[in-house]
């Protein structure tokens, strides 16, 4: 298979069609008397393609490609769970798709972002939501400049944000486009916030609030939960929930319930939106009740007329994005709350667990599991002990020739070499089993054929590629 | 419904091989005061249910048959091509490309929107994609005081008013200083403590800016300040100079019209692109070509990661991680479909389109055009009955233009109007006819 597929831009030929543009009905002016000609381009060295030669380029590189519709993909903290088609077909509505963001008669939209706000409300407990940003990271920047905003209003200095190290790297990305700094805390020998560390730097001051991912990325949930929001609480903090890891939490408990203050949401990941390699997402923040000033513009509210939209508070952190969010994802989280109801979101939360544990359990057998316990909707191996110096690299690689897609690795960063692993409630127990099997042959394969793991993969496209000479000398564009 | 797999045995079966003898024996870490019994939701619906539902509050909206609203999002006309590419689940149901052999293909097709969107812009550098025009904006204000080590970046005059919004709460967060000014008195406000100038063009009004008097004004005062551009409707890039033939820093667009649905705003597309030398600050992805390690074939993978969160976490160039790559896989698709000759007969169709309306319109009494440089496919009028113009155009089944006092109370009379290649002679003239029922209509009011 190792070929590689010709450039779109090597399959130029001079087709002057012009089937996607109308017939010109009106008389024209001279274009320069129009637009001087200074300012007019002299040439467009974008390629002309025939219709056939595009569809097959995509059909080509589509087959490169691995998606959840290919098989399992057990990436860890992704929540690569099954997109249903339904959700497609009812994003794509005319009566939404043509539907202008400026235009008045806007209600069935404006119906649509506010009863998902009262679902999601209902989901996490929080009183308020905006569904204003366009992903995760996006959303906990917002959650940040709501703290920020709380704090400046009450006209109270806190500069600093406490993160445990095993956090995802948007959360101090995030921290620091808020204007804060970070004090990081190590985690504790069951992956656990250390409550000493806490309450040290919580006395320290100057700290504005902390950010948890509960389940943590061990996939382990801190039971020490209510004890540490209720500590950030004495201390005049806030605390803010990365709900990056929601998925089996869904009709379980609640990330409110926990004591957190603020939410965002992955809509791409616990709502089955599907990731669409790499965007769009849509990343909803939800809020206790003091703080929903805070949230940006617009602001929804219900009234006897119907929806409306509030852009006058002055409390707000004001815009995050032009318009109102990515709508277009938010309809499918929309309709899957709707199709699952009370009764499928908890069997997701429960399900989803159960998959991982059944993985952990028989995984265990022969890999690495740094932390053996029972475990939410994830769970980390290591490559510590794979015979023959294999690495986790190496096995990631062998099992894409397996033709599954391979777990998150070296993340979290807290276990060196770790494997990350969630399958989500979408995998029946046939799916598991193979994949148990993959990894078992795998391990087999490293105590008698190393040489196969580390010049892995064989299968693919291509085989492992230069990654130090992409950075040194960057190549992004023909 | 539901999609789990699972039978009342299975999970019996599997339950058993974890050891445990419920499925509540799994939260067993969760405090159990924190377990609730059930949401209160509503039970599940059927897939004809919820179509059914759902379609019953699309249809709450108005689908207008023709459109004179534009103001940052366009209608243009979709090849059905682009929905049947990004319909490939290969593409829609796949994570970010961390694993490359796994994801060649959209590897592929990510750096070829690069390469196009670097054709279209003469820009030396494009990255993956923002979430959109106005946050590319905002983190393009970053970047400039992130390169020039200055605090305070001047927006011109004629932003679109969100993107403004949008580029203060960014720069609030980051205790950036902004300044606001019109072309007139650029010269001075523009020092050397300005790590940026700002500027759309087309504007917001439709004006086209003359962008080489502008960067040379810009130049005189502060060498080392930045000059950014943003535009909302790219497809004018068919006709007009790229930014790149300029000496613009940092170029960012709202990539919507390349084949994306207007979709009540979103999802959209942040297109991003700079000068070589300023690539290692750019936020975002960026995709990359290099050979295999041991191989002779060439391949595709995420470059340059070191810029970013997953990375670097709190030094990163920013927190961007999930980005818009579908619609820049529409992008794409859009572009090749277009061509060079399409994207420029659309472009010309817009120019030539806006610039009959805003000719007959100008020779209605009453109606005056407000705008004193060249426009694309939006400009701005004076109205004698902006209300009834707007109230007519919805009595016909024609999407009215923008009424400006929505974000400047002060141009109550003032329309904004948008016309793209999706206006028929046939429309445009209906719009002129109403204009002129509108004029009488005032003059009845003013009899009474």
């Amino acid at each position: 298979m190792n070929s590689n597929i010709q450039s779109i831009f090597d399959k130029e030929n001079e087709t002057i069609q012009m089937n996607f543009v109308p017939k010109m009905d009106i008389e024209q002016t001279n274009l320069n008397q129009i637009i001087p000609e200074n300012l007019q381009r002299k040439d467009l060295p974008i390629p002309n393609v025939t219709e056939i030669e595009i569809v097959r380029h995509f059909i080509n590189l589509s087959n490169k490609n691995y998606g959840v519709d290919t098989g399992i993909y057990p990436l860890g903290s992704c929540t690569m769970k099954y997109n249903p088609k339904i959700n497609e077909t009812i994003a794509k509505l005319s009566d939404f798709i043509n539907i202008h963001p400026l235009q008045e008669e806007n209600q069935g939209c404006l119906e649509l972002l506010y009863h998902t706000s009262e679902l999601l409300g209902e989901i996490t407990g929080m009183d308020g939501f905006t569904l204003q940003p366009a992903a995760g990271a996006h959303g906990e920047l917002v959650g940040l400049l709501i703290i920020k905003k709380f704090f400046e209003n009450k006209r109270i200095k806190k500069q600093k944000i406490i993160i445990p190290d095993s956090a995802h790297g948007t959360n101090p990305a995030s921290a620091k486009m808020a204007g804060f700094s970070i004090i990081e805390l190590t985690s504790n020998e069951f992956g656990e916030v250390p409550l000493d560390q806490l309450e040290f730097a919580l006395k320290e001051g100057d700290v504005a609030g902390i950010m948890l991912t509960n389940p943590n990325t061990l996939g382990i949930f801190d039971r020490q939960i209510k004890e540490i929001t209720r500590l950030v609480h004495q201390y005049g903090g806030l605390c803010y929930y990365d709900g990056a890891n929601l998925n089996p939490m869904l009709g379980i408990c609640r990330p409110r319930d926990m004591g957190f203050d603020i939410v965002h949401l992955n809509l791409h990941k616990t709502f089955s939106t599907p990731h669409g390699g790499g965007g769009p997402g849509s990343g909803p923040i939800g809020v206790i009740e003091e703080l929903i000033p805070y949230l940006p513009k617009p602001c929804l509210f219900s009234s006897e007329k119907g929806i409306m939209c509030n852009n006058n508070n002055d409390l707000s952190i004001g815009r995050i994005k032009a318009f109102w969010g990515n709508f277009g994802v938010i309809i499918r989280a929309y309709a899957y709350i709707l199709a699952l109801g009370a009764e499928g979101l908890k069997k997701v939360g429960e399900i989803a667990v159960l998959n991982a544990n059944y993985l952990r359990v028989l995984l265990k057998e022969k890999y690495n599991l740094p932390f053996n316990r029972i475990c939410q909707h994830e769970f980390i191996l290591s490559d510590q002990g794979i015979p023959n110096e294999i690495t986790t690299e190496d096995i990631a690689k062998r099992i894409l020739d397996y033709g599954i897609y391979a777990p998150t690795i070296y993340f979290p960063l807290i276990v060196p070499g770790a494997m990350m692993i969630e399958p989500t409630e979408t995998e029946s127990k046939h799916s598991l089993d193979n994949f148990i099997e993959v990894m078992n042959k795998i391990y087999e394969e490293a105590r008698t054929q190393p040489e196969l793991l580390k010049e892995a993969p064989h299968n693919m496209p291509i085989k492992r590629l230069d990654a130090v000479t992409a950075a040194r000398k960057p190549i992004l564009h023909d | 419904m539901d999609f789990i797999p699972h039978d009342k045995e299975t999970i019996k079966e599997m339950l058993e091989a974890i050891g445990v003898k419920s499925l509540k024996e799994l939260f067993q870490d969760i405090p159990k005061d924190l377990i609730i019994d059930k949401l209160n939701l509503p039970s599940g619906l059927s897939e004809p249910d919820l179509l059914f539902q759902i379609k019953k509050i699309s249809q709450k909206n108005k689908n207008y048959s023709s459109s004179f609203l534009g103001a940052g999002c366009y209608y243009h006309y979709i090849p059905s091509l682009i929905d049947f590419v990004i319909s490939r689940s290969e593409f829609y149901t796949s994570y970010t490309p961390y694993q490359a052999e796994a994801s060649q293909g959209y590897l592929q097709a990510m750096y070829e929107y690069q390469t196009i969107i670097s054709q279209l812009t003469q820009m030396d550098v494009s990255n993956a994609s923002m979430y959109d025009g106005s946050t590319a904006l905002a983190e393009a204000a970053i970047m400039s005081t992130i390169i020039t080590r200055k605090n305070s970046v001047i927006l011109l005059k004629g932003i679109h008013p969100e993107y403004e919004e949008v580029v203060r709460t960014y720069c609030w967060g980051q205790n950036i200083r902004i300044l606001s000014t019109d072309e007139e008195d650029l010269h001075t406000k523009v020092k050397n403590e300005i790590a940026a100038v700002l500027f759309q063009s087309p504007n917001f009004f439709g004006d086209i800016e003359d962008i080489s008097k502008l960067i040379k004004n810009v130049r005189e005062k502060a060498p080392n300040c930045l000059v950014i551009q943003v535009m909302t409707d790219p497809t004018c890039l068919g006709v007009l100079n790229p930014p790149g033939s300029t000496d613009i820093d940092i170029f960012v667009a709202e990539g919507q019209s390349f084949g994306l649905n207007p979709s009540f705003g979103g999802p959209g597309l942040g297109i991003f692109t700079t000068k070589q030398k300023f690539l290692r600050k750019i936020p975002g992805r960026l995709i990359g070509k290099t050979n295999e390690i041991n191989g002779k074939n060439y391949g595709f993978i995420l470059t340059l990661q070191a810029r970013e969160q997953h990375i670097r976490r709190e030094r990163a160039s920013s927190n961007i991680c999930t980005n818009q790559a579908l619609c820049s896989l529409a992008a794409l698709t859009y572009l090749l479909a277009l061509g060079r000759n399409g994207l420029r007969e659309v472009a010309i169709q817009n120019f030539q389109k806006a610039h009959y309306l805003k000719k007959e319109l100008s020779k209605i009494k009453g109606y005056e055009i407000l705008n004193r440089k060249p426009t694309y496919n939006e400009f701005i009028v004076k109205c004698p009955n902006i209300d009834a113009l707007i109230n007519f155009c919805k009595q016909n089944n024609l999407q009215p233009p923008l009424k400006l006092s929505k974000y400047y109370p002060e141009m109550g009379n003032i329309a904004l109007v948008c016309v793209t290649e999706m206006n028929s002679k046939k429309s445009i003239d209906k719009f002129l006819e109403l204009a002129r029922s509108a004029l009488n209509s005032k003059k009845e009011e003013n009899l009474k």
